[in-house]
């Protein structure tokens, strides 16, 4: 089985790419598709629907989109065993994150007028493979000296330039998919810790004050003591770090997760 | 790393449509200087022949072609260096968007390019930019406000002199406010193979042949005749002569007569 993880930011054109390499890939290979958003998002049917392949949608809410995904992987490739390639659609919110994992292969989609190339985080520097997407807005001299720069800040990416719609480099895309490694452990690795979430903010405090944050974090840190970590779902929230935030803003109360309750 | 190897001429070598059968030609040569147009219908697989030729295809692609440089396969070396751009391209929109003058936007280029500060050279790609475009380029303007035929004019020279991609792929270029025939004798002189996916009679006649594309396999490659060449050269006069009418109404003068007859080439 093969993990391919596109991460971009909205609008880079990922889902365009996505399009096309499933298109390409489909007759050959069994694929399955989830698609990490936000807030909303329809992608999945309409792919799943256009060509014939197993979708799912994983909205992650309260939580950090690119912490959910990663928390979700294990679970999308436990369920699809059967399947020759999973591509996951990253949100593409945060250029800190973005979960590639080490076994897989990782494509950034890099829209090329989205300015210099050096602002950008792990998003770019960690990504296998680097898709430049809308190539066809500027002049070749510019998508040069484009391209010079993104593999100053990652020497060792591929590269292929993409275009959303008319399909140009996704051959070379589905070339880099084919020659990537199988994943054979059942342990995957994040290629780089992703940032600190330690404060109460991260714990749903929104009064900016030094105190306030400090007490929502110990709070926070109390309820973490106590629920298992499991994200088993049971309290009936997507993961436990959610949980505590619905306790702790008076949306849920502490028993309704069973370990909890049992322990007490 | 630039790669050191120059071509100077690039062979295709049949594989299959999309229907699995195999193409009806003994071998596709195209040399350093040349101009050579693909046409065929959307879907057609003008993407694949293109990529075919980026990636130095040896019967490993979906189209089983093999690309010869030289005469000889490529290496693996040629084949898999991936800073090596083979194509660099043209394509339908034109426009800068970097704010900057178009001669430090060019040093910029060359930097990017890995070459020397060259004054010589920028003053050259100025100045052939302006054989193509009917209003000068001065070389302090910034390259946002260019116009459509400037900043054309600009590309295309910007990819004769600067690119060190031996490979020209023009995409239906825009052609509003530019000598066409002008700006492929650049390409040409420079030494580049030039590649053009068009239906448009100026630059398909300015061919010597072209490659017609049909269910993914290239199915005939038909010479461009003297009658065709003659053709190209009367529609050229044409936009050339449009190009002279535009600058008259830019001034604002008034244009009264028209010349219904294409003058002699010079």
């Amino acid at each position: 089985m093969k993990l391919v993880i596109f991460a971009g930011t909205p609008g880079s054109g990922k889902t365009s790419v996505i399009k096309y390499v499933i298109q390409e890939l489909k007759d050959d290979y069994s694929l399955f598709f989830a698609k990490f958003d936000c807030l909303k998002t329809e992608d999945e049917k309409f792919i799943a629907e256009r060509y014939g392949i197993p979708t799912m949608k994983k909205l992650a809410g309260e939580l950090c989109p690119d912490h959910y995904t990663a928390l979700e992987i294990p679970k999308i490739i436990k369920e699809n065993q059967d399947k020759d390639i999973i591509l996951l659609e990253t949100a593409g919110l945060c250029l800190r994150c973005s979960p590639y994992i080490k076994e897989g292969l990782g494509i950034n989609v890099l829209d090329v007028i989205s300015g210099s190339p050096d602002r950008y985080g792990p998003i770019l520097t960690e990504a296998d493979i680097v898709a430049i997407s809308k190539g066809d807005l500027i002049s070749q001299a510019e998508r040069e000296i484009f391209r010079t720069n993104v593999l100053r800040v990652n020497p060792k990416a591929k590269l292929a330039e993409v275009n959303g719609l008319t399909g140009e480099g996704t051959i070379d895309i589905v070339e880099f998919i084919k020659a990537s490694p199988e994943i054979k452990t059942e342990k995957l690795t994040l290629k780089h810790s992703m940032p600190s979430a330690i404060c109460g903010y991260c714990y749903g405090n929104k009064i900016i004050d030094e105190a306030a944050v400090r007490q929502r974090y110990l709070q926070g840190k109390e309820l973490k003591n106590l629920v298992p970590n499991l994200n088993c779902g049971k309290c009936g929230f997507k993961s436990c770090n959610e949980f505590i935030r619905a306790v702790l803003d008076g949306k849920a109360k502490k028993e309704q997760c069973p370990f909890i309750k049992k322990n007490n | 790393m630039i790669i050191k190897t120059e071509i100077k001429k690039i062979t295709i070598l049949p594989g299959v449509n999309k229907l699995g059968e195999k193409e009806n030609f003994e071998k596709i040569e195209i040399n350093k200087g040349e101009i050579v147009a693909i046409v065929g219908p959307t879907g057609a697989g003008k993407s694949q022949l293109l990529y075919d030729i980026e990636k130095l295809v040896q019967g490993d692609s979906k189209s089983k072609r093999v690309i010869l440089v030289n005469d000889k396969r490529a290496s693996k070396k040629l084949r898999f260096e991936p800073k090596r751009k083979l194509i660099a391209s043209l394509a339908q929109s034109m426009n800068f968007l970097t704010d900057i003058s178009v001669k430090d936007f060019l040093i910029l280029h060359l930097k990017a390019r890995g070459k020397k500060f060259d004054s010589e050279l920028i003053k050259e790609v100025i100045e052939e930019a302006n054989e193509i475009t009917g209003e000068p380029i001065l070389s302090g303007t910034n390259l946002l406000n260019l116009s459509g035929g400037q900043s054309r004019a600009l590309m295309i020279s910007d990819v004769a002199n600067i690119s060190t991609s031996p490979v020209i792929l023009i995409d239906e270029i825009e052609n509003a406010g530019i000598n066409k025939e002008k700006a492929m004798q650049i390409l040409v002189e420079e030494g580049k193979i030039v590649l053009i996916v068009t239906h448009d009679p100026v630059l398909t006649f300015n061919t010597d042949k072209r490659i017609v594309i049909k269910n993914g396999g290239i199915v005939k490659i038909l010479k461009t005749t003297l009658r065709e060449k003659g053709i190209g050269h009367y529609f050229n006069w044409v936009g050339n002569y449009g190009l002279e009418i535009r600058e008259k109404i830019r001034k604002g003068e008034k244009v009264e007569k028209v010349k219904l007859f294409c003058e002699s080439i010079k």
